[in-house]
């Protein structure tokens, strides 16, 4: 451990040709999401940097990032764990386990102070001292704060890290929300999703093992490349949306033709992810290719905006907003029609009293 | 039977042309965007199964939508000038002014029919209320109707200008959700408007409805607040 090897050097040793290795690095490239004339500097990265050491921490969640993760296809997650990063914890693909452990943690997070990077995945769960999230007899509020502080960079995998995920929905019983009020300030990444993008995540982490720095973030603090366009923008679907041809329910032709899934709850115009382009298991397919709309799983508070398939909210009985909307506006024109008949009865009457009164005026 | 001509009156010069005009578009821009916006939240059935021969196509729809969303938001530049130059465009609710309440029940009294009348205005604390109220919904259906639209490209300018939008109200879904019900409000507010309008131009003698045509109220009687065209 006293010396970390680079990308090459783990390459010599392993016995692998430069062509190898320069394929890799042309795979990196584009996993990244960076233009073919970055490729030089990847070399000059890959060939110069210590592998970075990797911290990933496992809070309020269900571990399907991960799931995720182990399905990437370019690079393989294997490739990664092993070769491209230094990881040197992680509750889910970690043997070992119990005491020695944890304090291997708190060697790794001594050693290597400021420079490992921190991964995260799911939500603090901050009700009751947040003793609704709990690993090594510590809550996980006192692993991320331990973690946080030596970290050169955090990145918060899924929407349970980035948003508070699932487990936030109202009425949110364990008081969940995402890491970035809690990290004190340190750099973050937000990697959303339900999970993320097996290749997007893998090529965050490498980004900023390669660069040693947090690639370029949107206001959200979303990596640009994978969250810079919402999934109907790239949608293969999209023709159908502007030609006004759409899915009206499940089984119908429409639906059977590939139409746009919209008037079904898509949330493809909302949610900003790469499933439009990048696909999943190595381009195979996504949801919206598969029938099924879109979730906006990317989203903060996604969770919360049910029916997801339906554009609008719906009321039990009354119906959606429309309907509310058809109502009240019924009302209000029956209202001031009641209104009008009302004003005038109203106008003849103090019309007849200032008669009577003038007539009468002198008499009183 | 008193002709009208019998009575004398004196005119009020409120209302600019610019002032008048912004009116009119805005009349017109409401009801197309409300109709568009219906329209893009439930499109209607699909006309043909080929993508080429549909009749109404969405993007067209959207298309109007967004044309009569700049118009409308372009018209602001006339209301503004208007405000600059004119008085009578500034009949501002008057929070800050002790008579504004007081007045302001009054009037709602008599509109709950509880009082036979009420002082005459050239614009009754109410309905400047309600204006300022009406003021604040186009404002949001702006500020939503752009924190969608520029989202296209999160990282140019329209981005940066409106994309906190999304931000402050939780999720982009949640931005649909707020311009869909408040143009609901709006169109409940034109309704109560138009009656309100009509009410006081024939049974009150206010010269509502020409004063936004020609600009001026031609009255029998005198305001009481017509000190604040001075």
């Amino acid at each position: 451990m006293e010396k970390r090897e680079s990308l090459w050097e783990a390459y010599l040793r392993r016995g692998f040709s430069r062509r190898n290795f320069l394929k890799g690095c042309v795979a990196l490239t584009s996993l990244m999401g960076l233009s073919a004339d970055m490729f030089s500097k990847v070399v000059e990265a890959a060939e110069t940097k210590p592998l970075p050491v990797v911290v990933w921490i496992h809070g309020h969640e269900c571990t399907g990032c991960d799931e995720s993760f182990i399905r990437s296809g370019a690079p393989l997650a294997s490739d990664v764990v092993l070769t491209s990063i230094a990881l040197e914890y992680d509750h889910l693909l970690s043997a070992a386990c119990g005491e020695p452990f944890e304090a291997h943690l708190d060697e790794v997070i001594q050693k290597y102070n400021g420079q490992y990077i921190l991964a995260v995945e799911g939500a603090v769960s901050t009700k009751d001292n947040g003793i609704y999230c709990m690993s090594g007899g510590h809550t996980f509020t006192h692993l991320l704060d331990k973690a946080a502080k030596g970290a050169a960079a955090i990145i918060a995998y899924g929407s349970c890290a980035a948003y508070g995920g699932i487990q936030a929905a109202k009425p949110n019983p364990t008081g969940s929300s995402g890491i970035k009020m809690f990290v004190g300030g340190k750099p973050v990444v937000n990697v959303p999703g339900c999970p993320p993008i097996p290749e997007v995540m893998t090529g965050v982490v490498m980004h900023v093992a390669l660069f040693g720095t947090v690639p370029p973030l949107d206001g959200d603090g979303r990596p640009k490349q994978f969250y810079g366009n919402r999934i109907h923008d790239t949608c293969y679907r999209r023709p159908f949306f502007d030609a006004g041809m759409f899915a009206e329910t499940f089984d119908d032709a429409g639906s059977k033709a590939g139409w746009c899934l919209y008037k079904l709850g898509c949330r493809g115009p909302e949610t900003y992810n790469s499933c439009g382009n990048l696909r999943w298991w190595q381009g195979m397919s996504y949801p919206i290719q598969s029938g099924a709309p879109c979730i906006g799983c990317s989203n903060a508070n996604f969770w919360d905006e049910a029916p997801f398939t339906d554009r609008l909210p719906k009321y039990d009985k009354v119906g959606d907003v429309d309907r509310i909307g058809t109502g009240l506006a019924a009302a209000t024109a029956v209202g001031v029609a009641g209104h009008a008949v009302a004003s005038i009865v109203q106008r003849n009457q103090r019309d007849n009293l200032l008669e009577d009164e003038n007539e009468h005026g002198g008499e009183h | 039977m008193k002709s009208v001509k019998d009575v004398k009156r004196k005119e009020y010069y409120i209302f600019s042309p610019f002032l008048r005009i912004f009116h009119w578009i805005m009349v017109v821009s409401i009801l197309v965007l409300f109709g568009t916006g219906l329209l893009i939240t439930k499109p209607m059935l699909a006309s043909s199964t080929e993508p080429t021969f549909t009749m109404m196509s969405m993007d067209l729809v959207r298309d109007i939508h967004f044309l009569v969303a700049f118009i409308f938001c372009a018209s602001f530049i006339l209301r503004i000038y208007g405000f600059i130059i004119n008085k009578g465009d500034r009949l501002f609710p008057r929070f800050w002014e002790g008579h504004f309440y007081s007045e302001t029940v009054e009037v709602a009294l008599h509109y709950m029919l509880l009082k036979p009348h009420h002082a005459p205005f050239l614009r009754n604390p109410l309905a400047r209320a309600s204006y300022a109220g009406l003021y604040v919904m186009v404002a949001i259906e702006i500020l939503t109707g752009f924190a969608m639209y520029f989202m296209t490209n999160p990282s140019a300018v329209g981005g940066f200008l409106f994309g906190w939008v999304n931000t402050i109200l939780g999720s982009e879904m949640m931005t649909h959700y707020v311009h869909h019900y408040v143009a609901w409000l709006i169109i409940v507010f034109a309704i109560g408007h138009f009656y309100m309008v009509l009410r006081a131009e024939f049974m009150e003698g206010e010269g509502e409805v020409s004063s936004m045509f020609s600009g001026k109220k031609v009255l029998a009687h005198v305001p009481k607040d017509a000190n604040e065209l001075d």
